[in-house]
């Protein structure tokens, strides 16, 4: 549909921003006005990209994951691990995405709790990809103009 | 069942504790921004006092809300205020502390409201402010190092402090934000999980002294005027004893670096705050402990956001600064925490 939902919220937030919160009379709600708009043009940036960057960071998890046989990790783990790294993303609803990708940033995190402190080469490689897909998924939530 | 909020209410409270006065009014009352764990209003206080003057006063009222970002507790901010009135801290005068709900539906404290100066962390990037950066971060990294310098006990601040172990502050700071994170976490937190995990693992030396800990140093919560100066620290809501480098290393966080660069707070670079505060404080910052300091205080940012996101999700309270802190500065902080453990 055209205008598209990044446009319109970019334009009502400039609109909160520049029309309506400077007109306001309290320096209270002219501030909440503000931080309103602000927030609203972090929706657009956030609403366009969600779906792109969980498909993204649930395949680069997966990806890990499927290479976590050889950090040898424990029973219940790797069965776990087995599991999610099996999965996909057939559903692309939001709310779908951010269900796997919650249950896989957990299975990641376990794992490097089992892996971080070793010193064998499997578990350090398989540390450094975990790391540098956190990384990156800094990257991915990041927002325009927000200082560091 | 809480009603509005009124200047009549307000001025009937204040009467109770007036003694000899008369004809008491409240006018002006409003709501401004400040702090995240209150809601904060101004108000101008007018009476007559005992002796026949006329009194007019400007005020500011700080109330519990329904739901905060943090649970603190108000005494103890009222009486950290208290502690340093008159010294070489600057801060507003604390008039009455009320922890009956009855009299405005919610406790609440009032106090003196320092009128004229800005306090937006954002202003101190553009003219006039920033021309003097130098200034204000001279006198805010100061200012921190007199509060690292003062003895808790000769303040009267262990009757409502919590007096901890040298070597036991590390322990008891972890494991309250990591417990905050437990309760309170929608997502998982992979870095930040990471972050604690090293703090165990790694844990700092023994504080050099116990010290008060303002427990949210940083630009936004001071006073400042176009000449540099500093008239009152505010927001000492999350104050308690503890090491000294905790403070200091609550002020370096990098999430505080609005305008994209080193300088922290918007101010000085990181290296240059930290000479300050040794030569007000007398202290030192060891560079591994502070390093400790920072990343825990990384922990202790993710325990305040993912609250955050959490009162937004309940309805408890719908503030648009909840998702603020939920989304840009839970990311920020996590990207502070990779920037600290070398990976960024």
């Amino acid at each position: 549909m055209t205008p598209d939902t990044r446009s319109i919220i970019t334009d009502l937030a400039g609109r909160m921003a520049m029309v309506f919160a400077p007109d306001l009379k309290s320096p209270y709600m002219a501030g909440s006005a503000g931080l309103t708009a602000a927030v609203l043009m972090m929706v657009a940036e956030e609403g366009d990209r969600t779906a792109h960057r969980l498909v993204e960071e649930n395949r680069a998890i997966r990806a890990i994951l499927t290479s976590a046989a050889t950090a040898d990790p424990p029973a219940d783990l790797a069965a776990r691990i087995r599991t999610l790294a099996a999965g996909g993303d057939d559903d692309l609803h939001v709310s779908a995405l951010q269900a796997a990708n919650n249950e896989l940033r957990a299975a990641l995190s376990d794992l490097q709790a089992h892996v971080e402190t070793r010193a064998d080469a499997a578990a350090k490689t398989l540390n450094a990809a975990i790391w540098s897909e956190l990384v990156a998924s800094t990257g991915r939530r990041a927002f325009s103009n927000m200082g560091f | 069942m809480a009603g509005p909020l009124t200047e009549d209410r307000i001025a009937a409270y204040i009467a109770t504790r007036l003694d000899g006065a008369s004809d008491v009014s409240v006018s002006g009352l409003r709501r401004i921004v400040g702090g995240a764990s209150r809601e904060t209003y101004r108000l101008k206080l007018r009476y007559v006092d005992a002796a026949g003057g006329v009194i007019e006063r400007p005020l500011i009222l700080r109330r519990d809300p329904p739901a905060s970002l943090i649970d603190t507790k108000r005494d103890v901010e009222f009486a950290a205020y208290r502690a340093f009135y008159g010294s070489a801290v600057p801060v507003p005068e604390m008039l009455w502390l009320e922890e009956d709900p009855g009299p405005l539906d919610f406790p609440f404290f009032i106090a003196e409201e320092l009128v004229g100066f800005e306090s937006s962390p954002t202003g101190l990037l553009n003219p006039p402010y920033s021309d003097k950066a130098e200034t204000i971060g001279q006198r805010k990294w100061s200012i921190l190092g007199e509060i690292s310098k003062a003895d808790p006990l000769a303040l009267g601040l262990d009757r409502l402090m919590e007096v901890p172990s040298p070597d036991g502050c590390w322990k008891r700071e972890l494991a309250y934000w990591e417990a905050e994170i437990d309760k309170d976490e929608l997502e998982p937190q992979p870095i930040i999980r990471a972050a604690i995990r090293w703090l165990k693992r790694n844990p700092p030396p023994p504080a050099q002294k116990i010290s008060v800990v303002h427990g949210d140093f940083r630009s936004g919560n001071f006073l400042y005027d176009k000449e540099g100066e500093i008239h009152g620290i505010l927001d000492w809501e999350m104050a308690h004893l503890g090491d000294p480098l905790e403070d200091l290393g609550w002020g370096l966080n990098r999430i505080w670096c609005w305008g994209g660069d080193d300088r922290r707070g918007g101010l000085l670079p990181r290296e240059r705050a930290i000479d300050i505060w040794e030569t007000a404080s007398g202290l030192k910052a060891d560079p591994a402990a502070l390093h400790w300091w920072e990343l825990f205080n990384c922990v202790k940012g993710q325990g305040i956001w993912v609250s955050s996101a959490k009162a937004w999700m309940d309805g408890e309270n719908r503030d648009p600064i909840l998702i603020f802190s939920a989304w840009r500065m839970l990311n920020a902080q996590d990207r502070a925490a990779l920037e600290l453990m070398g990976k960024l």
